[in-house]
């Protein structure tokens, strides 16, 4: 969209607005205290307005609020984060008004977004969407906001791709909703569609995991919501199906996480203040074979001059897992904000600083974050919000994952005999493993190489609020926001020629390069227009809009091979060789919405649509249209002992675009002899291909009982995707291997349950648990093309199989079908328990079923290494060898204690005391993944050697082990 | 509602906006398009280029299966035992597997169809009609030698050669191996006409590999090898009266040569170049897990005990490494046939025609032992630094063909032709087994995607 058009926009934006009046009379005051029901306290910054009106004003620290209303006989209401809103009638000559209010313990009033930029309270909401607080987020540390989200919503699967430091996690909202599309939900930060794309490394270009050649999708990459700061966030919610998702469009199939940042609000400033320590540590090893001779030893592994002398007087044994993955470095983090604000204008301007030490040398995570948000009132119609964020990161994250060059830790060990010692001598030269024939001594590689990912990121948006027109029933407002999101990585991996793998490849040496950046600019208007007569009895909002996106990812790598120890620089490598892979798209959509509730705010009604068009498209000109449909109904009291039951229905779409470049066919390329050539490519495109489509239809019910005892809710979903991107294997004597097309049908039915209960509210004790439970099954109900693997090393190793009528993550091995990577279900249960200044709480988070390829074990059993290897691990690769694919495909179940944590407040008067002019100071210490129970052998069920992946999950090859985490904090308020 | 209705025309005048303002049509940055009509030299060159790459691509991956498969040694991979388990103790090979059972198969066709993307548009060109004919010929050719590696991999009588037709119109039927080699011939024929057609030159450039052979007189020496090596396989495999008789003809117009080096010859040239593709094969010794069959050495001895092709291409690793499921499958004897990463890979050489003319000549209806005897004894001399073996000329036909196998396992030592050869001659049932367990395979099996396709 060119400047002019953009100008020209907020013209017509601006005379719209210039031409709406109201008048108001301005006539009194009237003043009060807004309190809690439940302790008495004083509630700051409740938001008091007068209804029907634009009269507004905040409580102070004191609560107490001051509100210039107009003559007359007017109802104030009341709201405020975390309690109940309250509405009462002011006579005409009534003074004052205090209000007690209710503590909101369910979040039933919380406002959850529905539309693009429209919201309604949770207990009117149509969807089962999830919301997730601050507080929740940031109880116990966690690496990356994944990790925070990780059992907080029910029907998500969030799992790490691996234990290594900075992130790499996959959100799974409902099932797999694809087969060769996108796997990211669409992720909203203020109102900006943000990048979570993943540029590899280019590790492969050491391990050859993938033939050596360009970055691969097993360099254990990190996607990019890794560089959002938890501590900025006020809200996350996620919409986890087209059902509530449709009006976000073709992007949308993967679900919605809206993440919303922290606002200053009106005050004095607010300094908080978290400083944080502890440590990671190795959570869990595989154990190794212990020799007790020397006869038993040469038998398995040869090398009698060597073994002999070593294993003379019994063989020793060296844990290796311990050596390597055993440090404990002191992990940090710093946390600080300042936020207040006057009439006109509010700030809220946070820093992050901090360190996550690995637990393997050179390893480690750092981040440094600056947000700053501000508001600014122009005059009483403008609304002006700015945001913006600052971050680097620093992720050093070793080798691990598949190699075909016996590098990565995990695939020497399962070669080198426990009894060998790798450790360096008093000159700190460590010792050549002469078992896996190249030498390769993990103690050696991790000390030396290098692999470092430096990104640093800006996230900026800017949006202008409009309200256009305040009269009587009438409200209109114009919002329009441009954002930029822009990221530029640097992976640097020097691999020396000292490493003794290096030589192998006859170019000892390699050094790589890569240079990524990601462009994404977002801007995006709307209208809404919200119609509330002064009766009350309903209220419509109608709200139209645009969305216009633009990406670019342009990632470049170069790797440099032959280089003198000490080098480090591209240029001083012998031979380089260059890559480079653009993805520019560009996309626009249109929708309008309407949402009327009626009947005393009990029903609610929900239409809308979207369309959709862009360049990934084969016809980057037709619209693709998105409708939805929701509907919900309260009973108030149907029962005694029932304080009101919702039932709700949505129906609605979304689609999941071509990848990029499914609809050309491209030509390879290639060199011989110095000469440029192209050959026919294996990938034929289609001119025609469009988004898939995802249908959802939504119903369910929420109930409170118990005067706000307990809330239950559950929902029943069925996700239908039609139109898939698939991949049709063509005759290969056509010359191209596959051809891409829209077909075939895939469903996910599951249900989602939640049951929170809250005991006790009282001022000294105060406890929420929670429990939810899901269950997701796929089916692939019709596929045009034959049943085809996808994902794996071929099917003796364990294949995920598509194919009619069965799951789409089975997984087949020699002898048929060996397991499923789909969960039968998960369940959490947490806990909150809030005893005078004692604060205990605790997730826990199970997974039962959903099976793991287990391929380190494969190749521990293979290297007659493993820690059971007589007669156990002998046993399975010999039933492996006759074509039992299904021992090593495992149940991969867990439970976690994902989160622990205990807190004191210090008391006012030693706060005081210690410290001049703090306001609250609390003590905590957390872990997290303290407790796992799990029947898997393998080091960790969480874990994706192809890093995320729609179908092929769950595949484990050498992965960097897990670790958990303790964490001592303090937090300061002033 | 005056604003209202403003409201509304802004947002229709915004949507207008993003619906014309913005370019969504993005050309693909990160490859060329196909070539197409009017295709510029330029353009024409590139896919030539490319034709070479293509036929390359899968020449490494062949030459170490076929060494598996004929025993000429083991890949025992620590991270991949597949190269065991699928390609010997498998009881039968896995044709939905590209790198091991479905091999040989879709890389060689992609090359055939990159040779009909330029074929179809030639004509249309912006190069004279000379030099469309050496893009002609030179194509073909490369298109034979593709077709030569499906058919040195396959005998199941099921192989597709109408292949120039849209993705879209049911696949090629299924030809016969006798159909598809008269196929391959015909191909080489008419890529000879074309050649004789081409003018002094090629407009397009040619590797190093390609040295001597980089004019189209030169390169119907090459073209003239392969049908020779067409010939012999058509001749050894079926019934062909004539087909030693054309072998010779065809070694005849050929780069056979005496006075010259055995190494003469066509190669595909393999570098660490940015885009360009490394010679896999190469390995450091000491780290070395694609093997020699201990077989090689024990068979020494029919030749004395040493033998200069044997010391050339073969040494030892300095230890064994032995299959971790079968201890029994060892070796400490590692290739060397390609000493680094740009060791060039034959197409076709000197020291092989001189070995298909004494076939030609012990085996033709017009037997010419002495020829035979001669050639075979050169091989011997000056390449294995043997004795000439005098009794040779006297030797009965299927004494002589045994001494041509053997020269043949030393002189083409990991350059794809054991297999073949012990097919094409009735001794597959000669192959080594290490275990009783182990299997030897004929042929591979039709690539599953291949054979679905038809279903």
């Amino acid at each position: 969209m060119s400047k002019r058009a953009l100008f020209g926009m907020l013209a017509v934006i601006l005379a719209v607005t210039l031409g709406a009046r109201d008048a108001l009379a301005q006539a009194r005051m009237i003043t009060g205290k807004v309190t809690s029901a439940q302790t008495g306290a004083p509630i700051a910054r409740a938001n008091v307005s007068v209804f029907g009106t634009v009269v507004v004003t905040l409580t102070n620290d004191q609560g107490e609020y001051s509100l210039s209303a107009p003559a007359g006989q007017v109802r104030v209401l009341v709201r405020a984060v975390g309690f109940k809103r309250r509405q009462v009638t002011v006579t005409a000559d009534q003074q004052t008004a205090d209000f007690a209010l209710d503590q909101d313990v369910f979040n039933l009033e919380a406002v959850v977004v529905t539309g693009q930029a429209t919201a309604v309270a949770q207990q009117n909401l149509a969807n089962a969407v999830a919301t997730i607080a601050p507080e929740a987020l940031t109880r116990a540390p966690t690496p990356t906001i994944e990790n925070a989200v990780q059992g907080k919503i029910p029907g998500a699967l969030i799992q790490e791709n691996s234990g290594a430091p900075g992130g790499g996690a996959q959100i799974t909202l409902r099932g797999v909703s694809t087969i060769n599309g996108s796997v990211n939900p669409l992720i909203v930060v203020d109102g900006m569609v943000i990048s979570n794309d993943v540029i590899a490394s280019n590790m492969n270009a050491v391990t050859a995991a993938a033939g050596g050649g360009n970055a691969s999708n097993q360099d254990n990459a990190v996607n990019r919501l890794a560089d959002l700061n938890p501590a900025d966030v006020a809200n996350v919610e996620v919409l986890k199906g087209a059902s509530a998702a449709a009006i976000y469009g073709s992007e949308a199939a993967n679900g919605v996480i809206i993440i919303t940042t922290k606002r200053g609000q009106t005050g004095a400033p607010r300094f908080t203040m978290t400083q944080r320590f502890g440590q990671f540590r190795l959570a869990n090893k595989l154990g190794q074979r212990r020799f007790t001779d020397s006869a038993d030893a040469v038998s398995a592994f040869g090398h009698g001059a060597i073994v002999g002398p070593i294993c003379r007087n019994g063989c020793p044994f060296y844990d290796f897992e311990q050596e390597l993955y055993g440090l404990h470095t002191l992990s940090f983090e710093t946390d600080g904000s300042i936020s207040g604000g006057t009439d006109q204008t509010s700030y809220f301007i946070s820093g992050l600083v901090k360190r996550d030490g690995g637990i393997a040398p050179n390893t480690g995570y750092d981040k440094q974050s600056i947000r700053a948000n501000l508001d600014q009132l122009l005059g009483s119609r403008f609304h002006l919000s700015v945001s913006t964020q600052l971050i680097h990161s620093l992720a050093n994250r070793g080798i691990s994952n598949n190699d075909n060059t016996s590098t990565s830790p995990y695939l020497v060990f399962p070669f080198t005999p426990s009894f060998f010692n790798l450790e360096p001598n008093a000159n700190g030269v460590y010792p050549f493993n002469p078992f896996p024939g190249n030498g390769s001594n993990p103690l050696q590689t991790l000390a030396l190489l290098k692999n470092a990912e430096d990104v640093w990121r800006v996230l900026g948006t800017t949006k202008l609020r409009i309200d256009a027109l305040t009269s009587g029933p009438h409200h209109l407002e114009f919002n329009i926001m441009g954002g930029l999101d822009y990221y530029e990585q640097q992976n640097d991996i020097l691999s020396p020629p000292t490493l003794y793998f290096e030589p192998a490849d006859g170019q000892p040496g390699t050094v790589v390069l890569g240079k990524g950046s990601d462009q994404r600019v977002n801007l995006v208007g709307s209208a809404i227009y919200n119609y509330a007569p002064a009766s009350g009895s309903y209220s419509a909002t109608t709200s139209a809009g645009f969305q216009y996106q633009d990406s670019h990812l342009n990632q470049t790598n170069a790797v440099g091979r032959t280089i003198l120890a000490g080098q480090q620089n591209i240029n001083q490598a012998t031979t380089i060789v260059i890559n480079q892979a653009q993805t520019p798209v560009r996309s626009a959509g249109l929708y309008a919405q309407e949402e009327v509730l009626a009947l005393d705010q009990r029903l609610l009604v929900t239409g809308g649509v979207r369309a959709d068009r862009s360049s990934v498209n084969g016809d980057t000109r037709k619209f693709f249209y998105f409708p939805k449909f929701s509907a919900s109904y309260r009973f108030l009291t149907p029962v005694s002992g029932l304080d009101e039951v919702k039932i709700r229905g949505a129906f609605g779409q979304t689609g999941n675009p071509p990848l990029f470049g499914q609809k050309f066919t491209p030509e390879g390329t290639g060199v011989i002899g110095g000469l440029f050539g192209t050959v026919s490519g294996a990938n034929a495109g289609s001119s025609d291909i469009k988004p898939e489509r995802q249908t959802e239809m939504e119903g369910g019910f929420d109930a409170t009982v118990g005067h706000e005892f307990a809330t239950f809710s559950f929902t029943y979903y069925n996700k239908t995707i039609t139109d898939l991107l698939l991949v049709a294997r063509v005759a290969p004597s056509t010359g191209r291997t596959n051809r891409i097309f829209n077909g075939g049908k895939l469903r996910n039915l599951g249900q989602e349950i939640a049951l929170s209960i809250s005991p006790f509210r009282r001022p000294d004790l105060n406890w929420i648990a929670r429990l939810t439970f899901s269950r997701n099954r796929s089916k692939v109900v019709e596929l045009p093309v034959p049943a085809f693997n996808t994902g794996g090393f071929g099917t003796s190793l364990g294949a995920f199989r598509i194919e009619q009528g069965k799951s789409a993550t089975q997984i087949v091995g020699t002898e048929g079908v060996v397991g499923d990577a789909e969960p039968k279900f998960q369940a959490t249960g947490s806990s909150d328990l809030t005893w005078k200044r004692w604060n205990f709480g605790f997730l826990w988070d199970w997974k039962k079923g959903g099976d793991i390829i287990n391929l380190t074990q494969l190749l521990y059993d293979a290297g007659s290494n493993s820690a059971d290897q007589i007669p156990a691990g002998n046993q399975r690769i010999t039933d492996w060898a006759n074509g039992k694919t299904k021992i090593y495909v495992q149940d991969g179940s867990y439970l976690k204690l994902r989160e622990v944590t205990l807190g004191y407040d210090l008391p006012e008067s030693l706060v005081g005391h210690l410290f001049g002019g703090v306001r609250y100071a609390r003590l905590n210490v957390s872990g997290r993944n303290l407790i796992r129970i799990t029947p898997y052998k393998g080091l960790d069920p969480e874990v994706s050697n192809f890093g995320n992946q729609a179908i092929a999950r769950n595949i484990d090859v050498a992965p960097f082990p897990p670790s958990r985490s303790f964490f001592f904090s303090i937090d300061l308020g002033f | 509602m005056r604003p209202l209705l403003n409201a509304v025309s802004a947002l229709c005048l915004g949507g207008a906006l993003v619906l014309s303002a913005c370019n969504f049509e993005i050309t693909n940055p990160n490859s060329p398009t196909e070539i197409g009509n009017g295709a510029d030299a330029a353009h024409v060159a590139a896919a030539m280029e490319g034709m070479l790459i293509a036929a390359r691509g899968d020449v490494p991956n062949w030459i170490l299966k076929a060494a598996i498969l004929g025993r000429e040694g083991y890949r025992i991979d620590p991270a991949d035992p597949r190269f065991v388990s699928e390609l010997i103790t498998a009881p039968k090979l896995d044709p939905s597997n590209g790198a091991f059972g479905g091999g040989q198969w879709v890389a060689e066709y992609a090359a055939i169809r990159s040779g009909y993307n330029v074929l179809n548009v030639i004509g249309t060109a912006l190069i004279s009609p000379e030099q469309q004919e050496g893009v002609s010929g030179f194509t073909q050719t490369l298109q034979a030698y593709a077709y030569m590696m499906v058919l040195f991999a396959h005998t199941e009588d099921s192989i597709p050669i109408d292949v120039n037709r849209p993705l879209t119109a049911p696949p090629a039927p299924f030809v016969t191996n006798t159909a598809a080699w008269d196929h391959v011939v015909s191909l080489l024929d008419s890529a000879k006409t074309h050649l004789l057609a081409a003018g002094g030159t090629f407009f397009f450039s040619l590797p190093p590999g390609l040295a001597g052979f980089d004019t189209p007189a030169g390169f119907l020496k090459l073209n003239r090898a392969l049908l020779a090596r067409a010939d012999l396989y058509r001749a050894s495999e079926f019934t062909c009266a004539t087909c030693y008789d054309d072998a010779l003809t065809a070694l005849g117009e050929s780069f056979v040569d005496t006075t010259a080096s055995l190494d003469l010859g066509a190669y595909f040239d393999f570098s660490a170049n940015s885009g360009d593709a490394t010679n896999g094969l190469s390995q450091l010794p000491s780290s070395a897990i694609n093997l020699v069959h201990t077989s090689l050495r024990d068979s020494l001895a029919v030749n004395g005990g040493s033998d200069n092709r044997y010391t050339a291409k073969i040494t030892s690793r300095g230890g064994a490494l032995c299959d971790p499921l079968a201890p029994a499958r060892c070796s400490d004897l590692a290739w060397i046939r390609y000493p680094s990463i740009s060791s060039p890979i034959p197409i076709i050489r000197n020291e092989e025609l001189i070995l298909i003319r004494a076939e030609a000549n012990n085996n033709r209806t017009a037997r010419n032992p002495a020829a035979a005897a001669a050639d075979i004894n050169f091989i011997r001399v000056h390449s294995g630094g043997l004795a000439a073996n005098a009794a040779l000329a006297g030797a009965t036909q299927s004494a002589v063909e045994d001494e041509i196998l053997i020269q043949r396992k030393y002189s083409l030592l990991y350059e794809g032709m054991r297999w073949v050869d012990m097919r094409r001659t009735g001794r597959i049932g000669q192959i080594i087994k290490d275990l009783p367990t182990d299997n030897v395979f004929s042929t591979l099996p039709v690539n599953s995607f291949e054979a679905q396709s038809r279903q």
